[in-house]
């Protein structure tokens, strides 16, 4: 390569397309070298892990008594409900970050093909998120059950659903910050993705169950939270919701649906 | 080479670039110059394949900018307003733009070292002064070493000191036979550092030549003359049909230099008062040619 201004500048031969793994390199690297992704990776850890252990320390001894009225299963993976704040920012700050700063020019100029773009960003968060989710699910699961297991209470790794909630808890994170992300790809600004999400999950999902009737039972099996999450916990604290993979089914068409949106808005709109 | 052929771009009811056409040769600076609001950015977005022209095309070097298999070794660009994440160091800036584009990382201390920021590589560039935020961005334009280089703006906020780096790199891109293609709203900066110029006002090409060219055509002089026989000398000489202006008490004579205009005054036996060559500056001339358009820009909003 030349160095300016020292010789004449002559181009040797035409460039070569760069790999096919480079988008995903790209991203890879713009993914790691912000310092929201550490962070928001810490956060999940420790209110997953962390929320899940000291809820099961404090609750394993009525949990025992049997005076709780709840399965000791949807104990295992309690922190997730709020780890999964963590995810939905994760998802919404990889897209409306690029938005906010101006560097989504640089992104779509260094790689035009945007379908491209998505794909690899959508790749490498949901990699990043399934890895992180699982692995937090499997920290609070052995903290949480060190707890359950002093009070006989205790929940095997073979149990009916444990290891399916570990391995679920991924694939719901996942899946909520690839929502994030499409939907701040929409929106284009974080407060406003974070809302839009955080809004439909936590909120409007707990709303609708006060909807009267087979109309409500309905809305609140199929909202996006209430679908997904359920795979996420060896037993339900809802006995309503659908069953765990059926609802995650549901949840990742919900989450098809809205990238899919997304992927058309974000191909034919200017930068 | 970057060529646009007949290149629009409208918003609703309002049009930013109105059927543009223009070349920018390769070996030489090619200034793209307009008040702020005539289009140039929108210009530069189009050739970039960033906003998608509602009318019209743009190639660089014979390609549509997304067609290019890795266009940051084709095109490299200084985007306006900064393109960056403030978090990020700006050797990591500098690493994604590389692995994008199947770039080597040792092309990344190179053009760091390039543009002299390689001792605050490391540092998260929300701190970067603008000046070093401006070198980052010229380095994250050269990083695929391309044929073609795109500057928005680069001088915007600068020092003395950034704006001399600046004109003397995009000479010596141009000197190793690069295209050049500057943006700027400031006529005597391009006056400097464009060999060419491509004039731009409320979205269309008002101009499309060498500069100096330009400069002879719209930075006219005149001579001013105050007398206090100020009608006997007007009546003198625009009998010897000298184009000539009265502006309150003085006098604009066009079409001879002082000399010429104090000889014929004096043999005439008339008083002087003044007698001074002014040359309007080449600001006042692109103010003149744009003029036009920046008011219709205003009152049409």
């Amino acid at each position: 390569m030349s160095a300016v201004g020292t010789h004449a500048w002559t181009r040797v031969e035409a460039p070569a397309a760069p790999g096919p793994g480079a988008t995903l390199r790209a991203e890879w690297v713009k993914f790691w070298t912000v310092r929201s992704t550490p962070w928001s990776l810490a956060a999940m850890f420790l209110l997953g892990a962390g929320l899940t252990t000291l809820v099961c320390a404090l609750s394993a001894e009525a949990l025992a008594r049997g005076d709780v009225g709840e399965p000791v299963g949807a104990f295992a993976t309690w922190g997730v409900v709020f780890a999964q704040v963590t995810a939905v920012v994760l998802g919404a700050l990889v897209v409306t970050g690029e938005y906010g700063t101006g560097m989504i020019r640089a992104t779509l100029a260094a790689t035009p093909r945007r379908g491209a773009v998505l794909a690899a960003k959508a790749a490498v968060l949901a990699s990043t998120l399934f890895v992180a989710g699982t692995l937090t699910a499997l920290a609070g699961y052995l903290g949480g059950n060190w707890f359950l297991d002093r009070e006989g209470i205790g929940l095997a790794l073979t149990d009916d659903g444990v290891l399916r909630s570990m391995v679920g808890s991924g694939l719901y994170m996942a899946g909520l910050g690839l929502f994030a992300a499409a939907v701040g790809l929409l929106v284009r600004h974080t407060a406003a993705a974070l809302a839009i999400v955080l809004g439909l999950v936590f909120v409007v999902g707990n709303l609708v169950m006060v909807l009267p009737g087979a109309w409500g039972e309905w809305a609140t099996k199929l909202m996006p939270g209430n679908a997904g999450s359920a795979v996420a916990t060896p037993e339900s604290f809802n006995p309503l919701l659908l069953d765990p993979w059926v609802g995650f089914a549901v949840f990742v068409a919900e989450v098809a649906v809205v990238l899919a949106v997304a992927a058309a808005v974000f191909t034919r709109r200017d930068a | 080479m970057i060529t646009a052929h007949r290149l629009t771009k409208t918003y609703g009811d309002r049009t930013a670039v109105d059927g543009v056409s223009f070349t920018v040769e390769p070996g030489r600076v090619t200034g793209f110059l307009g008040p702020n609001g005539a289009g140039k950015s929108t210009t530069m977005r189009m050739v970039l394949g960033l906003d998608r022209p509602t009318s019209g095309s743009v190639t660089v070097n014979g390609r549509r900018y997304a067609d290019h298999p890795a266009p940051l070794r084709e095109v490299g660009a200084l985007l306006e307003a900064r393109a960056l994440h403030p978090g990020r160091s700006a050797r990591d800036h500098l690493r994604w733009l590389a692995a994008s584009n199947g770039i080597p990382r040792a092309r990344v201390d190179e053009v760091l070292d390039l543009v002299g920021i390689t001792a605050v590589a490391d540092q998260r560039v929300g701190r970067f002064s603008l000046g070093m935020g401006q070198r980052l961005g010229i380095a994250a334009a050269l990083i695929g070493d391309p044929p073609v280089v795109v500057l928005d703006e680069p001088v915007n906020g600068l020092d003395p000191e950034g704006i001399r780096w600046v004109r003397t790199l995009a000479r010596d891109l141009a000197t190793e036979g690069r295209t050049v293609f500057v943006s700027s709203h400031l006529m005597s900066e391009m006056a400097l550092t464009a060999d060419h110029l491509v004039v731009i006002g409320r979205g269309r090409v008002l101009a499309d030549c060498p500069t100096a060219e330009f400069v002879a055509q719209h930075a006219a002089s005149h001579v001013r003359v105050r007398s206090p026989q100020h009608d006997e000398v007007a009546t003198l000489l625009r009998h010897q049909g000298l184009d000539v202006a009265a502006h309150g008490g003085e006098l604009r004579v066009r079409g001879l230099d002082p000399a010429g205009v104090g000889e014929l005054v004096g043999r005439s036996g008339l008083l002087l008062h003044e007698l001074t060559l002014v040359r309007s500056s080449l600001e006042d001339a692109f103010m003149t040619l744009t003029a036009d358009s920046v008011e219709y820009a205003g009152a049409s909003r």
